[in-house]
């Protein structure tokens, strides 16, 4: 009996030249071909970055597919900013902490598992970003180049991958403290260097 | 953005053969360009794969309210999934009822003894949904359904709770609104009887067919309060006025027994 039957959202046209925004938006109205298209067009580049976090592949796949499965299921929670065209570090976000929650489970199998907490991030995240993004151009690639492997990870955890302290230390398996130390001693490197 | 990266950035980050300091720069370049990001190098099969497992769990249907909610009571997956069902078989019946109700509440409100007509139909139309919610004739799915382990009374039982609460639940809402009921108790007098009723066509069914059974307790029903509407010295409504409820509440009880004894020797 049509009667009865619940009338099926409409869901906003999509095609695959669509917006990240878009997309996410016919997702959220239950289209699974919208997640296919996000699919498509993010997995590669977040796959090759996850690669540099986790060597082991099984993780990263699994990581992978916890990361679409929770843009499935919380594709209405993402609010773009006005003239947002482009989802990708919603979805780093979402892939990186997924990634660690893979990493953990592997770890303390035998322990239960414990929700992430909120912890401070270190330092301004975006003003750092900017100075980043022309790392090669400018005069900070020098800098970095000089950095030991050690503190160059602690910043690319913190700063680039945007985690928590907590969640930088568990990526990177040393305790939380090691983090902060390494973070602070990388900015004066770099400051020095700089100035 | 005013640059880009080059193929041979992009190759070295994509099979890993980047320095740190490179695949940082790389990284974050590409946070904010798509375009640069669209450029390295997709394994196809591997996507093919990925998305064919998550279609797999995205394409799941979504479960009904109503499955739902009796999931949170407690129920096992397979008893939700035949109680959700049976509505799909029973939804005429359903509107039927409505409509019996409704015709049967203007009488009440309308003629001087119209109440009568209620009191004819309120215990009848949940043994009229029992009798249509099992069986050959009514079920499109019986030949199926009755070769499965769930199959025979217990399935009929099931069934018979899906078809009772919202009958029973359509019946008090239209008791509740009866004109004058002389107490808020008269309102629900007719729940026993309807109650036995049902008992009495599931005893009945171990020997006849489901419908037949109903029917025939429905013919029953109607042929007492017949007689008593022809009789002298009573009135139809003896059968659902308070001194007749203890009896009802006996005859229910023994039914009930006598359901619950067969169902034991036949599990045993």
């Amino acid at each position: 009996m049509k009667l009865f039957r619940r009338s099926r959202r409409r869901a906003p046209s999509f095609g695959p030249d669509s917006s990240d925004p878009e997309l996410l938006a016919a997702v959220a109205a239950g289209e699974s071909d919208a997640l296919e298209i996000l699919h498509r067009r993010h997995t590669p580049w977040l796959r090759a970055r996850l690669r540099y976090r986790c060597s082991d592949t099984d993780q990263l796949d699994a990581a992978l597919q916890e990361t679409f499965l929770a843009v499935w299921r919380n594709a209405g929670s993402y609010a773009p900013r006005p003239g947002d065209t482009d989802a990708g570090a919603w979805l780093w976000t979402i892939a990186i902490r997924q990634l660690i929650s893979q990493l953990r489970k592997r770890a303390n199998r035998w322990i239960a598992d414990v929700d992430p907490e909120p912890y401070e991030t270190v330092g301004d995240a975006s003003a750092e970003d900017l100075v980043l993004l022309n790392i090669e151009h400018g005069p900070l690639g020098a800098a970095m180049h000089s950095l030991s492997p050690e503190l160059r990870a602690a910043i690319q955890a913190t700063v680039l991958d945007g985690l928590t302290v907590r969640e930088a230390a568990q990526i990177l398996q040393i305790p939380e403290g090691t983090v902060k130390t390494r973070v602070m001693r990388a900015k004066a490197r770099l400051r020095e260097a700089l100035t | 953005m005013n640059w880009h990266l080059t193929p041979a950035e992009i190759r070295a980050y994509a099979f890993h053969t980047a320095d740190d300091v490179t695949a940082m720069s790389v990284e974050a370049h590409l946070m904010h360009c798509p375009p640069c990001r669209g450029l390295l190098p997709a394994d196809e099969d591997w996507i093919e794969r990925s998305w064919s497992e998550l279609r797999d769990v995205v394409d799941r249907p979504r479960a009904h309210p109503v499955e739902r909610l009796l999931r949170a009571l407690g129920l096992g997956d397979a008893a939700v999934k035949l109680l959700a069902a049976t509505p799909q078989l029973y939804r005429a019946w359903l509107l039927s009822t409505v409509l019996v109700l409704a015709c049967a509440l203007g009488a009440a409100h309308a003629l001087p003894s119209g109440s009568l007509v209620f009191y004819f139909t309120a215990p009848i139309l949940p043994l009229a949904g029992v009798a249509l919610a099992y069986g050959r004739g009514v079920d499109p799915a019986h030949t199926l359904t009755s070769v499965t382990p769930m199959a025979g009374q217990r399935l009929l039982f099931v069934r018979t709770c899906a078809v009772l609460v919202p009958a029973v639940i359509l019946c008090t809402l239209a008791a509740l609104l009866m004109p004058a009921p002389t107490t808020p108790w008269s309102a629900v007098f007719w729940l026993l009887p309807a109650l036995t009723l049902v008992a009495g066509s599931l005893v009945l069914s171990q020997w006849a067919h489901l419908s037949l059974s109903s029917g025939a307790v429905g013919l029953l029903w109607l042929l007492c309060l017949t007689a008593l509407s022809g009789a002298e010295h009573l009135t139809p409504l003896a059968m659902v006025a308070p001194h007749a409820q203890p009896w009802w509440a006996v005859a229910l009880a023994a039914l009930v027994g006598a359901l619950l004894i067969r169902s034991r020797m036949r599990t045993s």
